[in-house]
C-alpha cells in the first residue's frame, strides 16, 4: 500500500513539473510579463509541494500507526477477557491475534481471540482508509495552494532555495541525531552495568573474566555473588591488549607507509605512480577476514616455527602476528594520505631547498616533511584509530585469553574482540556479563573521541605555526 | 670593464618538444647586475635557470649548448649540481621562506653546507647574511619567529638573505619584486645597489624602470632569442634593434 502511495505521489509529482513549467511558460506570453523565476522554478516549487509534505505525513503515519492499532488491539482483547500479567504476555497475545489476523497461526483459536482478530481486521482497514484519504487530502491542498502561489508569479527560486535549505538542514540533523542515539543507548546500558560493577574496579581491575558473570538477571545478585564478581570485569588487560597491539601495527605501518608515501610523491616517476599507487591501495581494499585467516594461519604458524628454531616459546596465536597484518593493512592509509599531503607542499620551497644547494633528500627531511607534517600527523592518527577499532584479525590471530603481558609473542586480546566474544551467540540481556560490552563500547568511545581531540589539537598547533 | 663571469655559447633549452630558448650567447660580467627583459614566456626564466641547473628539477627539460662559470662547464652531466648551486644562489618571483623560524630559514644552507660548525659561528653567519639583506634591524628581537610570519618585502630580504647566507658568487633573482609594493620594492633595488659590490646578480624584470635603476647591463629576449644586449644606458636610449625599441616604449609586449 505505501509502495503504492509512493508511486502515485512520484507520478502526480512529476506531471506537475511539467504542468507547472508549461502553465507559467504560458501566462507570461499571454499576459507579456516578466516571470520572477525561469519557467523550471515553478516546475520545482511544485514537485516539492506536492510531494513533501504527503511523504513527510506518509512517514510519521506508518510511524505511529503500529503503536496505535497495537494499544487499541491489547485493549479491546482485554475487554474480551484475555488475562495477561505483563507486557511480555500482552505482546505474545498481540501477536497471535497478528498472525490469525494474516492466517499464519496455527494454534487453538479461542472466542477471545477470534473476537481481537476480527477487531484487528476491522481497524487495519480504517486505519488503511483513512491514511489513503488524508493523504489525498494533503495533496490537493497543498497543490491548490502552490499553485494559487505561482498564478501570482512568486519568486518561485527564492522560494525552491528555501525548502531545500530546510532539506539539507534535516539530512544533517538526521545525522547528528543518529549519532546522539547511539551515544545515550551505549550510555544506559553502561549505567546499568556500572550500577552492578563499581566503575572503579572496572577501570583499575587487572582481570578481565567476564565468563563468571553468567548469572541470573542483575537485580536480583546477591551481596556474596557480587563480591565474587567484582574483580571479573577489570579493564587494564584489554586497553593494555589493545594499545599494545595497536603500537606494534603502528610499527609496521608508519615507517613503511610513509617511507612508500614519500617515494610515491618525490622519486616516482609519473608511470611508476600511476600503477603502483593503486596496489597499495588494493591492501585497504581486501577484506578484514580475510587478513585474519592470513594472519592465523600462515603468518602465525610460520612466527611459531622460527620461534622454536631459536629455542622461543611462541603462542600460534600471537600480538606479534596480530599486530604484524594489522600494520599491513593500514599501510595504505598511512601511504595514500601523506602522499597527497607531500604532494600538496608548493614547489616553490622544494626550488628554494634546492637553490641554496640542498640534495633531494635534504630537501625531503628538512623542508617537504615539516611542512607536511600536520597531513602526516592527521593521517598517523587516523591509522591509530583504525588499529583501535580493528576486530576480525585480532579475533582469528591474537586470540581471546585477557592476558596482562608484554610479550609480543603470546596471546592478548582487545576491546574490540571482547565485546564481539560477549554478544556472540545466545544473551541474557539483563546480565552483567552482556552490559559489559556496553561500557567496554562506550570506553572504546570516549578513548577514540580523545585521541581524535588530541590530534586535531595537534595538527591546529602545527598549522598557526608555518602558516 | 669587469670580467665576464658567466658565458653562454649557443644555449639551447627544450621542454619536450617545444624549444624555449633559441642559441643564446650571452655573456654576464663579474660584480655588475645584469638584467633581462622581455615579453612573457620569452625565457628570461629560462636562461637564469640554467645557470644553477635549476632547470633540472623538470623531467622534461633537455639542455643543450655551452653555459660557462669562470671557464667551468656548467652543463657538463659530471658536475656536482649541490655545490654548483652553493657557488649560485637564486632569489625567486613570490618569497618563498621556508615554513622555519627566521634564524633556521637562514642556517639552513650553511648547515647543509657544513659552513659554521659551532652556535656561534652560525650566529655570525645569520647575523651577517640578515644585515647584508638590510634586514637585521627589523628582526634581530625576533629570530625565532616563522619566516613566513613576515611582510611579503621583508619575507623577499629573508630570502635574499637565505641566498646569501652559503657565501655565493652569483645571485639570480626571477622577478624578485613583482609581488611586493611600491615601499619594499624600493627597499630590494636599494639592497641590489648594495649587493652587487660583492656578487654577480642577474635579475629578470618586467618594470624597465626597474632595469634602469638597478642594472648596468640588460638583455632583451624575444620568443626564446636573445634580440639585443648591451649597456643599460645604451638599450634604453638608443637600441640598435626596431624590436627593443617598441618593447622599451611599450608598443608591445
Amino acid at each position: 500500500m505505501n509502495i503504492v502511495l509512493i508511486f502515485l505521489i512520484t507520478i502526480f509529482s512529476v506531471s506537475l513539473f511539467f504542468y507547472g513549467r508549461s502553465k507559467t511558460k504560458s501566462i507570461s506570453i499571454e499576459k507579456n510579463i516578466r516571470l520572477n523565476a525561469l519557467p523550471k522554478f515553478y516546475g520545482y516549487y511544485l514537485v516539492l509541494w506536492c510531494s513533501i509534505p504527503a511523504l513527510v505525513f506518509l512517514l510519521v503515519w506508518s510511524l505511529f500507526e503500529p503503536v496505535i492499532i497495537k494499544s487499541i488491539i491489547i485493549e479491546t482483547a482485554a475487554n474480551q477477557g484475555a488475562i495477561f500479567n505483563d507486557k511480555n504476555e500482552a505482546n505474545l497475545i498481540y501477536e497471535k491475534i497478528k498472525a490469525i489476523h494474516l492466517g499464519t497461526y496455527f494454534g487453538d483459536i479461542d472466542s477471545i481471540l477470534k473476537e481481537s482478530a476480527l477487531a484487528y481486521a476491522k481497524f487495519i482497514n480504517l486505519f488503511t482508509n483513512s491514511k489513503v484519504v488524508l493523504i489525498f487530502g494533503i495533496i490537493i491542498a497543498s497543490v491548490i495552494y502552490s499553485l494559487k502561489k505561482i498564478k501570482n508569479n512568486n519568486k518561485a527560486r527564492d522560494d525552491v532555495e528555501v525548502i531545500l535549505k530546510g532539506l539539507l538542514f534535516v539530512s544533517s540533523l538526521i545525522a547528528i541525531l543518529t549519532t546522539l542515539g547511539i551515544i545515550f543507548s551505549l550510555l544506559f546500558e553502561s549505567i546499568k552495568f556500572f550500577s552492578v560493577i563499581n566503575i572503579f574496579d572496572y577501570l583499575f581491575g587487572t582481570n578481565w573474566s567476564p565468563q563468571r558473570a553468567f548469572v541470573r538477571d542483575a537485580s536480583s545478585i546477591t551481596v556474596a555473588e557480587l563480591e565474587e564478581l567484582k574483580d571479573a570485569f577489570g579493564f587494564i588487560p584489554l586497553i593494555a591488549g589493545t594499545s599494545f597491539i595497536a603500537f606494534i601495527a603502528m610499527l609496521v605501518a608508519v615507517p613503511i607507509g610513509l617511507f612508500s608515501g614519500i617515494y610515491m610523491a618525490e622519486y616516482a616517476s609519473i608511470k611508476v605512480r600511476r600503477i603502483s599507487k593503486p596496489i597499495i591501495e588494493i591492501l585497504a581494499g581486501i577484506p578484514t577476514v580475510v587478513y585474519g585467516f592470513f594472519a592465523a594461519l600462515t603468518v602465525g604458524p610460520f612466527f611459531r616455527q622460527v620461534g622454536e628454531n631459536f629455542g622461543l616459546t611462541v603462542s600460534s596465536e600471537s600480538a606479534l602476528a596480530a599486530g604484524l597484518i594489522m600494520g599491513i593493512m593500514i599501510i595504505p592509509y598511512v601511504s595514500s594520505l601523506s602522499d597527497d599531503v607531500i604532494n600538496s607542499v608548493p614547489q616553490s620551497l622544494r626550488d628554494g631547498s634546492y637553490a641554496v644547494g640542498a640534495t633531494k633528500s635534504e630537501t625531503i627531511k628538512q623542508v617537504v616533511i615539516p611542512a607536511a607534517l600536520p597531513g602526516i600527523i592527521g593521517s598517523v592518527l587516523l591509522a591509530v584509530s583504525r588499529a583501535i577499532g580493528e576486530t576480525m584479525i585480532v579475533v582469528m590471530a591474537a586470540g581471546l585469553a585477557a592476558n596482562l603481558t608484554i610479550n609480543p609473542l603470546e596471546s592478548t586480546t582487545t576491546i574490540t574482540t571482547q565485546i564481539v566474544m560477549i554478544l556472540v551467540g545466545d544473551q541474557e540481556f539483563d546480565s552483567p556479563k552482556t552490559q559489559s560490552a556496553f561500557a567496554l563500547g562506550l570506553t572504546l568511545f570516549i578513548a577514540t573521541l580523545i585521541l581524535n581531540y588530541i590530534a586535531q589539537r595537534a595538527v591546529k598547533k602545527y598549522r598557526e605555526k608555518y602558516d | 670593464m669587469n670580467n665576464i663571469k658567466i658565458k653562454s655559447k649557443n644555449l639551447n633549452v627544450y621542454y619536450g618538444d617545444k624549444q624555449a630558448l633559441f642559441d643564446v650567447n650571452l655573456d654576464l660580467n663579474e660584480k655588475e647586475v645584469t638584467a633581462l627583459i622581455g615579453p612573457s614566456g620569452c625565457g628570461k626564466s629560462t636562461f637564469i635557470r640554467c645557470i644553477n641547473r635549476m632547470n633540472d628539477v623538470i623531467d622534461i627539460c633537455k639542455v643543450t649548448g655551452n653555459i660557462e662559470m669562470d671557464g667551468m662547464n656548467i652543463n657538463d652531466k659530471d658536475l656536482d649540481v649541490v655545490s654548483l648551486r652553493e657557488r649560485v644562489g637564486m632569489v625567486f618571483q613570490k618569497p618563498n621562506p621556508f615554513p622555519k623560524s627566521i634564524y633556521d630559514n637562514i642556517s639552513y644552507g650553511p648547515k647543509i653546507h657544513g659552513k659554521g660548525e659551532t652556535k656561534s659561528e652560525l650566529d655570525q653567519i645569520v647575523e651577517n647574511s640578515l644585515k647584508k639583506s638590510a634586514l637585521w634591524e627589523e628582526v634581530k628581537d625576533r629570530l625565532d619567529e616563522p619566516g613566513t610570519s613576515l611582510s611579503g618585502g621583508q619575507q623577499q630580504r629573508l630570502c635574499i638573505a637565505r641566498a646569501i647566507s652559503v657565501n655565493p658568487e652569483v645571485i639570480l633573482m626571477d622577478e624578485p619584486c613583482s609581488a611586493l609594493d611600491p615601499i619594499a620594492t624600493a627597499k630590494i633595488e636599494e639592497l641590489i645597489d648594495e649587493l652587487k659590490k660583492t656578487y654577480t646578480i642577474v635579475i629578470v624584470t618586467h618594470s624597465m624602470a626597474q632595469a634602469v635603476r638597478v642594472s648596468q647591463k640588460t638583455g632583451f629576449f624575444h620568443l626564446g632569442k636573445l634580440i639585443e644586449v648591451g649597456n643599460t644606458e645604451k638599450i634604453f636610449k638608443n637600441p640598435d634593434n626596431k624590436m627593443t625599441q617598441d618593447y622599451i616604449t611599450g608598443r608591445f609586449g
